[in-house]
């Protein structure tokens, strides 16, 4: 009879850690929200300013814009791919993709044309659409840490061939733009809750999060040791599906919608 | 011709006209940011691969030191600088350990099947400041082929193993273990059997009028010098070499190489100069003055190609072949666990995570504009790999920590995985993968047309 005492005592316990932890989770997420829109309204800046050099069939400035955009959408990719999955599909698709990214891409840095009025109208609308969205939207904290994880291990998929961003050349640019989403979702959002719940784990995870910041800060692909990078990616997500469980989270998927 | 070597001859055909549609469809690497020259093609896109035949499968299973030498074999952790960056390994040129007649990498390379050892791009200290490459050769059957090298300057294959990764590629030394390990794997890669070779090596079954008349042809004394003949350097009894190195007009001495399963190895000679039979022939006559008819010559090429023939010497490279040759690398964990043999751990989990991740981009994601159907199975197959990955990637660290115990277990939950739930999972989304040539074709047709609009403005 004691033993079972103790054990709903415990459970009691738990379960109103859980609750706790998921209330504090809850309001964590709420301090990604500001990051989520300086990013996307950076992209979006980044798109307009696009738009206006393609106008005026100013290349090196399109090509510039682009760039800019770039970095805004690679450091919010911890969120696009689970919360707004279509919208994400019709800004980033490739490889020949009709519009978005890399369409632009392809044609700016490939081909060398500011041909993409439409692209670039296309780009501009689907960031403004997501924009106008973000204030609004639920964020929950098991979303942001699948899409936290999920990006931990793209980062370490093999570059050899040039990466995401090939024709541009920018794939590195992408790589230290998803490690900085990384580092401040997991900053602003889990690491009060983690370090509170076993801070050794809480160490580990930062740990990982400062290797990939180190390993990306190569100074181009070629020099990116690209094992240590699979294996600080591969740590960072074991130690972010151990921290989930901490923190009264699921396992976090690692593919979008494969819940 | 016999039905069964026209059937042959057809299936080959067939082989040829893939591996050409290969070529108009390969990827080769690209873009400004890449380890590689931009324009080497690795053929890494390939849908049909050489066939793998292992000597002690023939009897039972291969050994511990056999899968720890293909694993190493496998591996770009074991060589060193651009190599390893590049994610090439030993098996890059020899795939499944025959060669690989579409590699060209540029400032290396002269043609599709050839690559210059001691050129300046993976180890400068290896450069000899010439351009000179050599063919990269099938190590189909190496236990019978020594000595090693095309001018066969090493006795020992453990010695020339060594050479290769410490100074033709720049690897760290290689641990003894691992050097005998890849050698006993290397040994044990058979030639494919070839019904048409008899006893001593001569032609058996329903043989050609045409092919007779070659055999006895290969046999014969050259009319300028007696002491000569094809088959005096090329021992039919004995794999169809004669372990020397010959000066046979091509630029220096050359070991003799050898003829089985030689159809699959073109190109021909040291340096791959040759891409046909015909071309091998009518060389020997010039340069020997052999005085041969065309009919000669074609009964030659006959020879020639029943020797070099090899029952299905390709195969489909499906997540079935990539799902066996892992779990062949993965047996090694089954000795290295227990043993804590951080070394070997670290170099599964290494090698077998990153041909894990590759099968993983044989599923595209939902991003992928040149795939349409199959979402949610595209994304299970993957979501499944990646678990696995991680699976094994907490067993590296488990090991590293000595949790022994733990990383036993990991090791069962891996294995279960990939005994039924992923190898279902895979096959539930190989429609929309690719390994089905029609989403294979669309994937890379999409990658070129994009790269080529680069090429234009260039």
């Amino acid at each position: 009879m004691k033993r079972v005492a103790l054990c709903l005592v415990s459970f009691v316990l738990a379960n109103g850690l859980c609750q706790a932890s998921a209330a504090a989770l809850d309001v964590a997420a709420e301090r990604h929200r500001p990051y989520m829109i300086e990013g996307i309204g950076s992209a979006l800046a980044g798109a307009r300013d696009l738009r206006e050099r393609v106008a005026a069939k100013d290349l090196a400035g399109a090509k510039k814009a682009w760039l800019s955009a770039r970095a805004g959408w690679e450091r919010s990719e911890v969120f696009t791919t689970g919360f707004v999955p279509e919208l994400d599909a019709l800004i980033d698709a490739w490889p020949n993709a009709d519009s978005g990214f890399h369409a632009i891409e392809a044609k700016l840095f490939g081909a060398g044309t500011t041909d993409v009025e439409s692209d670039a109208d296309e780009l501009v609308k689907h960031l403004d659409e997501l924009h106008g969205k973000l204030r609004g939207m639920t964020l929950t904290p098991q979303g942001l840490l699948d899409g936290t994880a999920r990006l931990a291990y793209e980062v370490g998929e093999s570059k050899a061939d040039g990466g995401e961003s090939r024709i541009s050349g920018t794939s590195l640019d992408d790589m230290r733009n998803n490690v900085a989403g990384i580092d401040f979702a997991y900053r602003t959002i889990f690491a009060e809750a983690l370090e509170a719940a076993d801070s050794k784990l809480d160490q580990s995870v930062r740990g990982r999060i400062e290797q990939l910041k180190k390993i990306v800060a190569a100074p181009d692909l070629p020099h990116v040791d690209v094992r240590a990078l699979r294996q600080a990616s591969e740590e960072l997500v074991v130690a972010l599906q151990a921290a989930s469980v901490k923190m009264g989270l699921h396992r976090p998927t690692l593919e979008a919608q494969s819940r | 011709m016999s039905l069964h070597r026209f059937c042959l001859a057809g299936a080959t055909f067939g082989l040829l006209i893939a591996a050409m549609q290969g070529r108009v469809m390969a990827f080769p690497v690209e873009g400004d940011q890449t380890a590689l020259p931009v324009n080497t093609e690795l053929n890494e896109d390939a849908l049909d691969r050489p066939r793998e035949v292992f000597r002690s499968e023939l009897t039972g299973r291969k050994s511990y030191l056999v899968n720890l030498g293909n694993l190493a074999f496998s591996s770009p952790s074991i060589l060193g600088g651009v190599a390893r960056q590049a994610n090439m390994s030993c098996g890059t040129c020899h795939v499944n350990g025959a060669g690989n007649p579409k590699f060209f990498m540029p400032k290396m390379s002269t043609r599709p099947g050839n690559f210059d050892t001691t050129g300046p791009l993976f180890n400068p200290r290896a450069d000899n400041g010439l351009l000179d490459p050599v063919r990269i050769p099938s190590l189909r059957g190496v236990r019978y082929l020594a000595p090693y090298g095309a001018d066969g300057r090493m006795a020992s294959l453990h010695d020339f193993v060594r050479n290769v990764i410490v100074n033709e590629f720049a690897g760290p030394e290689p641990s003894p273990e691992i050097v005998d390990a890849i050698v006993s794997y290397l040994q044990d890669i058979d030639f494919l059997p070839n019904p048409s070779l008899g006893p001593g090596g001569r032609l058996a079954g329903k043989i050609s009028e045409s092919e007779r008349r070659g055999e006895a042809l290969f046999a014969k004394p050259f009319p300028h010098d007696p002491n000569k003949s094809c088959a005096g350097c090329h021992v039919p009894s004995g794999a169809f070499v004669d372990h020397k190195q010959h000066d046979v007009g091509s630029g220096g001495l050359f070991k003799t190489p050898t003829l089985r399963n030689a159809d699959f190895n073109a190109p021909y000679f040291h340096d791959g100069r040759f891409d046909t039979y015909g071309q091998v022939v009518a060389h020997f006559d010039s340069v020997f003055a052999l005085g041969l008819t065309a009919q000669d010559r074609k009964d030659l090429v006959a020879y020639l190609t029943a020797v070099g023939d090899g029952t299905l010497p390709y195969e489909h490279d499906g997540a079935g072949a990539s799902l066996k040759e892992i779990n062949d690398f993965a047996t090694v964990l089954n000795t290295a666990i227990p043993a804590s043999d951080k070394d070997v751990v670290a170099l599964a989990v290494d090698t077998i995570g990153g041909e894990l991740r590759e099968l993983t981009e044989q599923y595209p994601d939902r991003k992928n504009t040149s795939v349409s159907g199959g979402e949610q199975e595209r994304s299970s197959a993957r979501a499944a790999l990646k678990e696995v990955v991680l699976l094994l990637r907490r067993i590296d660290i488990a090991v590293g920590e000595g949790r022994t115990a733990d990383a036993a277990t990991d090791f069962r939950n891996y294995r279960y995985l990939m005994a039924a739930a992923v190898p279902s999972l895979l096959a539930g989304a190989e429609p929309w993968s690719l390994f089905n040539p029609v989403v294979h074709d669309q994937h890379y047709g999409a990658l070129r047309q994009v790269m080529q609009s680069k090429h234009l403005s260039q």
